[in-house]
Order: C-alpha cells, then structure tokens, then sequence
C-alpha cells in the first residue's frame, strides 16, 4: 500500500515535471536573437581558413543528383573550409516554405529568397533579417559593385537605413542590351513545319498570325503527329506572357498597378486592351489551338509537347541563351532532332504592332541572413560570395575547370565539355554560384552555342529597339513596388490563373470580364486610394 | 434548535459533493493517472493553441511572437469581410458541404448494415479491408490517380473515344466538379466511416435478432426494424459531429483536384485560408481571424444540430 503511495505521488511528480518543461519549451521563444554573436573569422598565415565551419543553406537548386565531393563542390568546401548544410526547396513550395521559415526564427545561416518588396519591409521593421556592418561595401568591394547595380540595393537601404538583403544581379558585366527588358515573351516556333505549310518567318508575329500557323499546322500536320498535335504548347503562364502582355503591359501583376500619364495611378486588368487579349486566348482555345486541359499543367509543364513529344508547333521559351541550349539539348535527346535545323525564335507583339513588356529591373530573388548567424559564419559566407563575382569563379562555376572542361585558343575560350552533355551532367546540383545570376555568363559563356548566344542578344536589342520606337515598355515603378500596406497584399492576384478562368467560363466574355472587374474592385480601389494620396502628382 | 437545511446548492452540500468526488477520484487513482498522458495531449495540442486564435484581433510580428503583437482590434476582420472572395467561399463551403454531407453521409451506415449481413466471415473481412483501404491513400495520390484516369486522353475518355461516345471534360468542367469531388469522397471515406457504425452494430444484443427469428422478421425485417433503431443514437451523433464540420471541408481533396477552369466553385474557405496565409498576405492575423470566423459558425452548427436532434427525441451531444 505504502509502495504503491510513493508511487502514485512520485508519477504525478514526474507527470507534473514533464508538462511544465513541454510549456515552459513550447512557450520559450526560441533563440537569442543576438545578431551579435560569435567572434571574428580567423585565418592562418597562409591566408586559409583556420576553422572548419559548418554553413546551412537554402536554395531551390536540385541537388538530388549532385555528389558533394565531387570536384567541383570539393574546390569550393576546401577553399573556404566549410562543409555544408544544404537545405533544397521545392520550386513551388518556395514562397510558402520561406515565409514559414522567416517568421518561425528558423532560417538557416542564409538563403535564397524569392524578394517581395512588402515583404522585406515587414521583416526588417521586426528584425527578421541579419543587418550587415556598416563597413561592409569597403570589406567586400565586388559585391558591392554587384548590389549597386541592381538598383535595388541603395534605394532599400534609404527606406531602412542599413543593408539586410542582397538582391541578385540578373546582369553585372554583359548586359546585353539598354535599355534592358525582361526576358520573357521569346517564343519558339517550328520552322521546318512552318516551311512546310508556307508559313513566312519573322523576328516578331502578332497573336493573329501565330493563331492563323498554328491553323495551318492543324488543317495539315506536316509533324505528322495525328491526334497528339497541340498547335500551341502553352500553359496559363506562357498564355498570359504570350497573349495578354503583347496586348496590354499592365495585365501582369508586376506591373498591373501603374501611374497612368495623367499622374493617377491605374489598375491595368481593367483596360480593354486586356479584352483584346482575353478575346485571342478564347479564340484560340475554342479552335483547337491549345490542348484542351492546358489549365492542369504545370510550371514546367508548358513546352513539354515541343521539346519533349514533339507534338507542337509553337511553345514559350524565353530570352536567356540557356534556356535555348536547354531545349537544343531536349530535342536531341528526346527526337532526336537538331533543334538548330527547326527552331526559330521570334517575339510576339500586340494586335496594334505595338511591342509590349516590362522593364528588366536588374534584380531576380535576394540572399538573406539569418538575424542569428555567427559573425565568423557570416564573414565566410561574404568571403564566399565575394570570391564568386570575380571572372576566376564565374568560368570556374560556370565553366568548370581549366584544361579539364575548357581551354583558350587564341585568346578565346573554348569548351572542351563534349557536344550534347553539359556542366550539370558532369557536376549536378551547382549551388555555389551564390550571386551574381547565370544570366550574366550565358551572355559570353562558349558553352552555349554561339548562334544561341547571339540570337539572345539580338533579340534583346530588338526588345529595346521595339520598345522605345512607338512601344511600350511597362516601367518598374520603385513608388509603388516599395510601398507596403495590407490592402495593396490583398491585392496581389494570380493573373494567368484568373485569364485562364475567365476564358473558361461559359457566357459572354466581355460581360464576364467586365463583372471580374466590377468583382474586384472592393479590393482594388483601396489600393488605388492609397497609392494616389501617397505618390499621384 | 433547528438544524439547518443543507441544500445541493449550499457551500456545505458543495464541499462534500467535492469531497465525495476526490475521495473517488483518490480510489481509482490508478486508472485517472492513466488519464493523465491523455489530458495533457489536449491541454497541448488542443487547448494551449487556442491562445494563438488572440491573434485574430492583432497585428502579428514574428519578433513580438503571439502574445506581444500589437492588438488592433476588429482590423483584421474589416479586411476579410471587404473581400468578395471571402463571402464567396462562406457560402460556397456551406454549399459543398451540405450537399455533401446528405448524399454521402447515408453511404457508411449502408455499407455496415450491408456488412453486417454477410455470414461468410472471410468474405466480410475481405470486402472490409477493401473499403477501408482507400482511406489510407493521401488525397495527392488518389487526385494524382483520377486526374489521370480522367483526363482527355487518360482512361475513361480513351474508352468512351473507343466506344464511339463522345469524350466529356471532367476536369475542367464546373459541373463536373462536385459530383468528381462526392463521388471520389464516397469511394475514399465510405469504408473508413463504416466502421463506427460495425461497432455500434456488434452492440446490439444477439437477444432481440432472436426475438425478432421467432416472430418470423425476415433478414430485410431484422435491418430494418432491430440494426438500425439499435445504432440511431450512433447515427445521431456522428450526424451532430458532421454538421459541426460544414465548414471546414477536405482541403487536401480539393486543392489538389482543381485548377484554373474551376477555380469558381473550388475556392472554399479552406483553399481561401491557404491562399491568403501562404500565396499573398504576409500577415497571420489576418488568416487567424477567418479561421477563427469559421470555427465560430462550425461551433454555432454544431450547438444547433444538437439542439435540433433533442427536439426530434434524439439524443444529443451535450446532456
């Protein structure tokens, strides 16, 4: 009986000790939150690292086929001393994975961020990102030089008074063109179908004239591809970069707030050039054009019948000369087929002849630091990235290494990565890039088949060449893309999902457009208020 | 001197009627410690978290954490509401899930008074297993499975092209999509739900069914007259626990089986609470407070459905 006492009293005891230490966790708040912490990084005489640090780090870079010991991780772990805690994010999840991360205290040491101005505000004001030493432009002078040239950077830094992100340099020493437009709306056409049903080849086509090939391509299936064909092999985004932008600049959601000439802000989704545009796309899918369930498919979903099936005349492709050589290198592998022989690339204007896209801010996602991060682990990372931006790292990273992967003849470099296989064969998952954007490289990097690189630029300098003769180059407004409030969140819609639908939807188009806009406007007007009182002339 | 009366409600009735309960409680200490592992599971899990629901009323910051953020009072709410889409989801997950709950919730009890028929055990062990089991797939796999299945050129429409029949577009189809999202709910749950009802049925006493033999019930008779008035006070709370969850509806199923063509009667209130916390607004508030709104209405369906199955003679939920 007595035994049986103690024992009762003793587990209530421990019972009770449990819960109090599961509280006073579950309620603890979870770190220091000292952005102070650890001393100052150390090297050997020698100038190698003298502390082997361990440093996590997220990215949306694949790294299931990547050996971490291969030679070229190897290189960069034994010159800086560190092994690494590489956390992969799935490219769809990544928004919502960094949110949870960023507001749980729970980033590690730095990551790969997919900016949003609204955003950044937010977690600055309550401390989420690590504040960089105020010296930090004269210890790490080339990536200062890369920060300043996004723009971003210095205006952010008047806004907080300090530097917290670093946002990624699309282009740092190869623009390839100014002014500079975004890279999307590059389209690729079949040109030995187009031959063979007696279409014209061009730099630029209107929607029409595409929609009026891809008819001719149906009626005669020169691919030979029966009830597989799928004329245009575009997906909601490609339809709403393809078939909208070329018909209104505003219809995007980078840009669909803007300051109209009379110095009043807009909501562009309710201009009737997107009706144009809405027209064309239903038109389009009425006749056959697009695959009947092109709203199921998914990001990289939408020229999959054009490299990989070979089912397609038309599919969105892009402006860097990577992606080209990435579809050079599908069509090889999956038709066996030299992309060379039946690929053109063209761009798509609007039904007025009128070219439309968006400024190129120089800038595409952000490194930020977690408020928690050693100073030793920060000063690594920093040694890191600044070794990155040199030319040294950028052949090494996106070249490989000299005399195994390339070589210069007559002052020229020249890769010696055998035709059809490329860097990421031989070295998957490169992460260590950290910076400046492969976009930069892909402009001179001789890996990509020089006819890619200079249709790429060609085609830039075409974007902004159309643009500034009678075009319309949809700006990046810094009033309202830093302007942060709960109505202007609020108001960020899903626009090629929403385009998508309302092309669906049975009824009268116009009438269902203009009942979408009426539908919206509880949210949209707020935003428009605000925006005129903050920054209308 | 007259004793004074001691009333239930008097502080001396109350005092012994506490007494007596911890003299109980002290008897069978050891059966109420195995309680306790129990308790603390949802004073964790289910009732600490409630203090994060304050967060409907706040501005939240990550640095401030739950309970230091500034409180703003009705804010959040104002937002929601002005917000057609948040309207449009209330009513659209009342809609489905109404709908669903008359169509599918009769399908369990059928399958265990269908079950419950069989003499072949084997048999019965067999089929049972194989309702059940596609409880246990994820909705990403099953909504992987039938948007291949249904897919223009996927199974079914090869077959109808096959037939000669015309093809029809399930997926991309509004009307397609309740039916798609009831039957395949019916297919997955009907197994799992049938198994309350089973138990409640291996309760009933073997007495009656004799009762009802001698009398000459037939087996149709039996169901009818013995199984089903015997598990109706089952039936009547898992009905009350149904309705209490109009509005929260299967958001792994229906996320993951709609797309842009459906977008105008898929976005329920769940999808709408996963779109604002993780796809626009940064602020949690914001989503605690419809999450809170619909808790609130569930709680209100909840007390009246209970409410409702006493007045009809039932019994309820609460006594």
């Amino acid at each position: 009986m007595k035994a049986n006492k103690m024992f009762s009293v003793k587990a209530l005891f421990l019972l009770a000790l449990s819960v109090m230490m599961v509280l006073v966790t579950a309620c603890g708040n979870g770190g220091s939150g000292d952005s102070k912490t650890g001393t100052a990084d150390v090297k050997n005489e020698d100038g190698t690292y003298k502390d082997n640090l361990t440093i996590s780090y997220a990215s949306v870079t694949d790294v299931s086929k990547a050996k971490m010991d291969d030679k070229f991780h190897k290189f960069f772990t034994d010159k800086f001393n560190i092994k690494w805690d590489y956390n992969y994010i799935d490219w769809d999840s990544w928004p919502e994975k960094m949110r949870l991360w960023i507001n749980s205290g729970d980033l590690p040491d730095f990551a790969s961020w997919n900016y949003v101005n609204g955003d950044a505000m937010n977690y600055i004001d309550q401390g989420l990102f690590y504040k960089f030493p105020d010296d930090w432009k004269e210890r790490w002078p080339e990536t200062a030089k890369a920060y300043a040239s996004t723009g971003l950077g210095d205006r952010l830094e008047e806004k907080v008074g300090g530097t917290y992100v670093l946002p990624k340099p699309v282009y740092f020493k190869n623009q390839p063109a100014d002014p500079l437009l975004n890279q999307i709306g590059v389209i690729a056409i079949r040109k030995d179908w187009a031959k063979e049903v007696g279409f014209e080849l061009k730099d630029a086509y209107t929607v029409s004239e595409l929609m009026e090939y891809a008819k001719l391509v149906k009626e005669k299936d020169p691919g030979k591809v029966g009830s597989k064909l799928i004329p245009m092999s575009f997906n909601a985004g490609d339809l709403l970069t393809g078939f909208m932008m070329a018909n209104n600049e505003h219809s995007r959601v980078e840009s669909a707030f803007y300051k109209g000439e009379d110095g009043q802000y807009k909501w562009g989704p309710a201009d009737e050039s997107t009706l144009t545009g809405l027209k064309l796309m239903q038109q389009a899918y009425k006749d056959g054009l697009l695959d009947p369930e092109f709203y199921t498919w998914k990001n990289s979903e939408g020229g999959d019948a054009f490299r990989v099936t070979g089912n397609s005349a038309i599919a969105g492709l892009g402006g860097l000369a990577s992606y080209r050589q990435d579809m050079d290198k599908a069509m090889k592998k999956n038709l066996n087929l030299d992309s060379s022989e039946v690929v053109h690339e063209a761009l798509i204007v609007g039904e007025d002849g009128k070219y439309r896209n968006l400024e190129q801010v120089n800038f595409w996602s952000a490194l930020i630091f977690s408020p928690d991060i050693k100073q030793e682990k920060f000063e690594r990372i920093m040694d890191m990235i600044e070794y990155s931006v040199t030319d040294d790292a950028q052949r090494i990273l996106n070249l490989g290494f000299e005399g195994e992967d390339w070589k210069e003849e007559n002052g020229e470099i020249v890769s010696t990565i055998p035709e059809g296989e490329s860097l990421e064969d031989k070295y998957p998952g490169r992460f260590e890039g950290l910076y400046v954007l492969g976009d930069d490289f892909s402009v001179i990097n001789p890996a990509i088949k020089k006819e890619f690189r200079d249709r790429s630029v060609e085609l830039y300098k075409e974007k902004a060449a159309l643009s500034t003769e009678g075009g319309a180059m949809a700006a990046y407004d810094w009033d309202f893309q830093l302007y942060s409030s709960k109505s202007k969140d609020q108001a960020g819609f899903d626009y090629a999902t929403e385009y998508a639908n309302l092309i669906l939807q049975p009824g009268d188009l116009e009438a269902n457009w203009k009942k979408w806009v009426d539908g919206k406007q509880s949210l949209v007007k707020p935003v428009l208020d605000e925006l005129n009182k903050e920054f209308a002339k | 001197m007259k004793p004074a009366a001691i009333s239930p409600g008097s502080s001396k009735g109350e005092q012994s009627k506490f007494k007596r309960l911890f003299v109980e409680i002290w008897k069978y200490r050891m059966t109420y410690t195995l309680l306790i592992p129990g308790l603390i599971w949802l004073i964790l899990f289910s009732y600490l978290p409630m203090g994060g629901l304050s967060l409907a009323f706040k501005h939240y910051r990550a640095s401030d954490g739950i309970w230091g953020s500034e409180w703003t009072g009705l804010e959040n709410f104002m937002y929601v509401f002005r917000d057609p889409a948040f309207i449009d989801a209330v009513w659209r997950t009342l809609y489905v899930n109404i709908i669903k709950l008359f169509i599918t919730f009769p399908f369990p009890i059928l399958l265990a008074l269908l079950l419950n028929e069989l003499r072949m055990r084997r048999y019965k062990k067999v089929l049972q297993t194989a309702f059940t089991f596609p409880h246990f797939l994820s909705w990403i796999i099953v909504s992987g499975i039938i948007i291949n299945v249904l897919a223009y050129d996927g199974f079914v429409n090869s077959l109808l092209a096959l037939l000669g029949l015309p093809t029809i577009n399930f997926l991309g189809s509004e009307q397609n999509f309740y039916p798609m999202i009831i039957l395949t709910d019916i297919w997955k749950s009907t197994g799992w739900g049938a198994i309350v009802f089973l138990a409640a049925i291996s309760g009933i006493d073997q007495e009656q069914y004799e009762a009802a033999q001698i009398d000459g019930a037939t087996r149709m008779q039996q169901m009818f007259r013995v199984t089903l008035p015997n598990i109706m006070p089952t039936v009547t709370i898992m009905f009350i626990l149904s309705v209490g969850g109009l509005m929260s509806s299967g958001f792994d199923q229906i996320f993951n089986l709609a797309n842009a063509a459906t977008q105008n009667v898929s976005q329920v209130l769940d999808v709408y609470i996963y779109r604002i916390t993780f796809q626009s607004s940064t602020d949690f508030g914001f989503s605690t407070a419809v999450s809170l709104f619909r808790s609130l209405v569930n709680m209100i369906l909840l007390l009246l459905a209970d409410r409702a199955a006493k007045w009809m003679g039932g019994d309820g939920l609460f006594r």
